[in-house]
């Protein structure tokens, strides 16, 4: 318990630092997961008699990168508990906002907002992306109780009225301008005038 | 009239009995001349009288009576038809007068009445038509203002479809023609605008 109140600590004091590759939850999730496992192969490792076949963890560039960034050392079991308990803090308290984009972005699209993210408004905020194609362009953001509205669909709604006076203006214009009826109609019109009066 | 008849009557008989007595006392009175005649005359005069006063006589005066009485009577049921009549006449005179007058009277208050139920009438019916008048133009009023409100609501409903479809079909045209990486800087922009609250709201948490 009193472990968990320091990585709170920490987490507030900004002491603990998360790669941009880090974005959601799921890639927290990912880490831990990657870094548990980790930590179960070098302590059965310890144990296990030499030349005993075994199967090598994956280890990811984002694992790699966590431990760079904070300076702790991978083979250390203390630093990857700390890591652990670090993360598994990160999942359970870390800011998150969700943004929703009309298109799918791309992965240095999303590491230059994350970065924006955590150097403007909070070092370990987390992303959740959406899908919502009806916005056009721009992005719906959501925190944990507002709802910001950044797309060009709400951006057309605020200046429909623009919009409203230059239908007024065209509907104006084309309504006292006169008619101009084609050439054709007038002779189809006079040929059954014709064929009207003569009955044929 | 009975009491005039018996008066009549017995004058006629007082007055024939005062003519007897005269002539009897005249023949009285006469000096005595030759007395043959007189006794002659005596006689015939006692014959006479007594002739007069009998059965015969005083049937023949009952006759007289009775025709004199019966003229008189004639007479004046005569005068009292004539007067009947005039009467009468006179009556029917006046109750034509009257009732004309009477009835001239009636179908003046009548006309009178009829005039003021007709002028209540007429007044009526303006007052009617005049309410159905202000009625029918404050109806008038009141559609010409619910037209304008409708037109002006269909024009409105119209203006924001026709707003909606435009931007629906901008949004369709250009939406995917957009690239992420150029709105950027955009969304960066507009997360720089609203970062307090966004901030205000993390920090408060759920």
């Amino acid at each position: 318990m009193a472990h968990d109140n320091k990585d709170k600590d920490s987490l507030k004091g900004n002491s603990f630092l998360l790669p941009v590759g880090v974005v959601s939850k799921v890639d927290v999730a990912r880490l831990i997961r990657d870094i548990s496992a980790l930590d179960d192969f070098l302590v059965s490792s310890a144990v296990r008699e030499p030349g005993t076949n075994v199967k090598l963890p994956k280890t990811s560039r984002l694992m790699d990168e966590v431990f760079e960034i904070n300076k702790l050392n991978p083979t250390n079991k203390p630093d990857r508990s700390k890591l652990i308990e670090l993360l598994k803090t990160v999942k359970n308290d870390a800011p998150q906002i969700h943004i929703s984009f009309n298109l799918e972005p791309s992965p240095q699209f999303i590491q230059r907002l994350i970065k924006w993210l955590r150097d403007e408004m909070h070092p370990l905020m987390l992303l959740k992306l959406g899908l919502q194609p009806g916005i056009g362009a721009g992005a719906i953001v959501r925190t944990t109780n507002k709802y910001f509205d950044f797309s060009l669909r709400e951006r057309f709604s605020a200046s429909k009225e623009i919009l409203l006076q230059k239908i007024r203006l065209v509907s104006i214009d084309t309504a006292s301008k006169p008619k101009e009826v084609p050439e054709n109609s007038i002779e189809e019109t006079r040929q059954v005038n014709i064929a009207e009066t003569t009955g044929v | 009239m009975g009491t005039l008849e018996l008066i009549l009557i017995l004058g006629s008989i007082s007055a024939s009995t005062t003519a007897f007595i005269w002539m009897a006392m005249m023949h009285s009175s006469k000096p005595i001349g030759k007395n043959n005649t007189e006794d002659l005359l005596n006689e015939r005069a006692n014959v006479d009288v007594e002739s007069i006063f009998n059965d015969e006589f005083r049937e023949e005066l009952r006759n007289r009576g009775r025709l004199h009485f019966e003229k008189i009577i004639g007479e004046n049921a005569m005068f009292l038809q004539q007067d009947l009549r005039l009467t009468t006449s006179q009556l029917n005179e006046y109750m034509k007068t009257e009732i004309t007058n009477k009835l001239r009277e009636e179908f003046a208050k009548y006309e009178e009445s009829i005039t003021d139920a007709k002028q209540l009438a007429v007044d009526s019916i303006t007052k009617t038509q005049d309410a159905i008048e202000e009625q029918r133009r404050m109806m008038s009023q009141q559609i010409q203002q619910e037209i304008a409100k409708e037109r002006q609501r269909i024009i409105t409903r119209f203006e924001d479809n026709m707003a909606d479809i435009i931007n629906h079909y901008v949004l369709e045209a250009i939406g995917d023609q957009i690239d992420l990486n150029d709105q950027l800087e955009f969304i960066l922009s507009d997360l720089e605008q609203n970062k307090e609250a966004m901030i205000r709201d993390i920090k408060s948490g759920a």
